[in-house]
């Protein structure tokens, strides 16, 4: 027997100004461009009016159709910023490169989730694939063989509508969901289950990917199809060493990563959290050798599918360099002056 | 041409033949041996489970919604009426006559009829808004005997001179007092979806300082289950008061 209850209080949130609470984070968040696009809004809405699309996250119609309930506010992680940097506490080390997989670099993150998935950790998790145009899409992923799809390996540099899709993976999961997603996707995430004991049960491992910047994929695509990029022969994007690199089937284009400046999102311009610091892994290809990738393993579950990996061999383990993820943290943590003068106060003390 | 040579049957024969004709004529006369139901001077007698016309106790609709998932025709159309509370109508022009709507009705306001004689003009006129479910329709009724198929190797009939009641009386359905409740308060939105989605104003919100209180009374609560599949989180479950 459940124990339930027939009265229950919940704790809301001050409104900042004396609208509408979507109001308040439109105005607050996204017109202030803190926004980041990690779209836990849209995720937990009750009303499914949150879109987050190829633009702007936008509520179209809220003024007949927002229940005003603050969830959009509360979950928010950008609501009060208090952003997290450098490494973080960490149990392991290491770098490697799977051996069952092809993925960015050393496939890693497939080859975490797999193993979860074969631990009986998880029975779901979500990967985001891409169509013709490298446009994202994500992908309910059930079982190991569904991640040989080269398509659903490798980074896309684009927003991806992941954490709207929990809740539809949530539905039917028993075990529990893996989630992979970029540094605000994981503080999302955090502050949902920190807020909603169903999210702090259902999602059971958290992978965040060492990141500087996404983007919208409209301005990218421009961008690159600018560049010379044809999306019908391209198989890999990458940015090492200060370049984009974009590999086709019969050609190479690369450039400095600098120049992407000019669409940088707002949101990632005061972003400083650069390895995903609450995720219970990070994962990036910065600091070890060319076809390995970096594993941040920063919680026991996360160590329990390590030792999985490392009892069953799937993995060639390399060295890592911990000063070259140190270098770029810290690059990325010199955007705390980007940050309004409020939420650096905040983060001070 | 051809000409066909008709044999003609001799006396004895011709007075054999007209004779078994007239045995077929008496016998028909006296013991019929047709299976054939003359409707509608004569009716077929149909277990009272027949699946025909439904009817429909608006005092006893919770407004659950139940019938209408539940039609695999989709013909059961959900409509607000006067007292804001929502009935069903069927359209007949969809209904298989599965009876899914009946059996499924946790109030047992929805019952069923041997009717299945009603005539309509057109299509629209077989949709069946809810104020014409309430009585039964009109039929006009010719029989006088109730014609039950008896089937003992070979198929018999059965008549008996008398009407057959086409509304049964339905026992009504016993029922088991539910309320819902919510077994994850850590996770409410209080969104207040499940407050406006409750047909008889069971649960309440109330803004406090900095905090909202949510409160299903259990008494009013008739345990129709709309706020749990409202629930945008899921928390809410119906228990057994």
């Amino acid at each position: 027997m459940i124990e339930s209850t027939l009265e229950w209080d919940v704790r809301i949130p001050e409104k900042k100004i004396e609208e509408k609470y979507w109001l308040n984070l439109k105005k607050r968040v996204i017109e202030s461009g803190l926004c980041s696009h990690c779209s836990t809004c849209s995720l937990i809405c009750p009303v499914d009016g949150i879109i987050s699309e190829d633009r702007e996250i936008d509520f179209p119609d809220w003024e007949e159709r927002c229940v005003d309930c603050s969830v959009c506010v509360r979950v928010c992680p950008r609501w009060d910023y208090n952003p997290l940097s450098d490494i973080g506490d960490y149990i392991e080390l290491v770098a490697g490169k799977s051996r069952r997989f092809r993925g960015q670099d050393g496939a890693m993150v497939t080859e975490f989730m797999a193993s979860a998935l074969e631990m009986g950790l998880i029975d779901r998790t979500l990967f985001v694939g891409r169509d013709e145009e490298w446009r994202t899409e994500v992908y309910h992923i059930r079982s190991v063989e569904q991640l040989f799809d080269i398509k659903l390996t490798g980074t896309k540099y684009s927003f991806a509508n992941v954490l709207p899709e929990i809740k539809r993976a949530m539905r039917t999961s028993e075990k529990g969901i893996g989630i992979v997603g970029t540094p605000c996707m994981v503080s999302g995430i955090r502050k949902l289950q920190k807020e909603f004991s169903i999210f702090r049960k259902k999602i059971r491992l958290v992978c965040g990917l060492f990141c500087t910047e996404n983007f919208y994929h409209h301005q990218l695509y421009a961008f690159l199809k600018e560049k010379g990029v044809d999306f019908s022969k391209l198989i890999k994007t990458d940015i090492t060493r200060g370049k984009f690199i974009a590999t086709m089937t019969d050609s190479e284009i690369s450039f400095p990563v600098k120049e992407l400046n000019s669409i940088v999102p707002h949101g990632c311009e005061v972003c400083i959290d650069f390895t995903a610091v609450e995720s219970d892994f990070s994962v990036g290809s910065v600091g070890s050798d060319p076809g390995y990738s970096t594993v941040v393993v920063r919680t026991e579950v996360a160590k329990d599918v390590l030792e999985y990996i490392k009892q069953n061999g799937h993995v060639d383990f390399g060295k890592v360099i911990i000063e070259v993820v140190e270098k770029l943290s810290n690059l990325k943590k010199k955007r705390t002056k980007n940050i309004p003068e409020e939420y650096r106060k905040h983060m001070k003390e | 041409m051809i000409k066909i040579k008709v044999r003609k049957p001799d006396m004895v024969e011709n007075i054999k033949l007209h004779l078994d004709a007239l045995l077929t004529g008496v016998k028909e006369a006296v013991k019929p041996g047709t299976i054939t139901i003359e409707y509608p001077r004569e009716r077929r007698w149909l277990p009272d489970s027949f699946r025909g016309y439904i009817l429909f106790t608006p005092e006893n609709c919770i407004s659950c919604f139940q019938c209408s998932f539940v039609c695999p025709a989709n013909a059961i159309l959900m409509k607000k009426s006067e007292n804001n509370r929502y009935y069903p109508s069927i359209d007949y022009a969809k209904c298989i006559f599965c009876h899914f709507c009946v059996d499924s009705c946790p109030g047992s306001a929805l019952r069923q009829t041997k009717i299945h004689d009603v005539v309509y003009i057109d299509l629209d006129e077989m949709f069946c808004p809810t104020e014409n479910m309430i009585n039964p329709p009109e039929i006009v009724r010719e029989d006088e005997y109730t014609v039950e198929y008896l089937m003992d190797l070979d198929i018999i009939l059965k008549r008996v001179k008398e009407r057959d009641d086409l509304i049964p009386e339905v026992k009504p359905v016993e029922i088991i007092k539910e309320y819902s409740s919510c077994y994850e308060p850590d996770s409410c939105l209080a969104c207040g979806i499940c407050v406006s989605s409750c047909p008889n104003e069971a649960i309440s919100i109330t803004s406090l300082d900095g905090e909202k209180r949510l409160k299903i009374d259990a008494d009013r609560c008739t345990g129709c289950g709309i706020c749990v599949k409202e629930c945008p989180v899921q928390i809410l479950k119906l228990v057994k008061g």
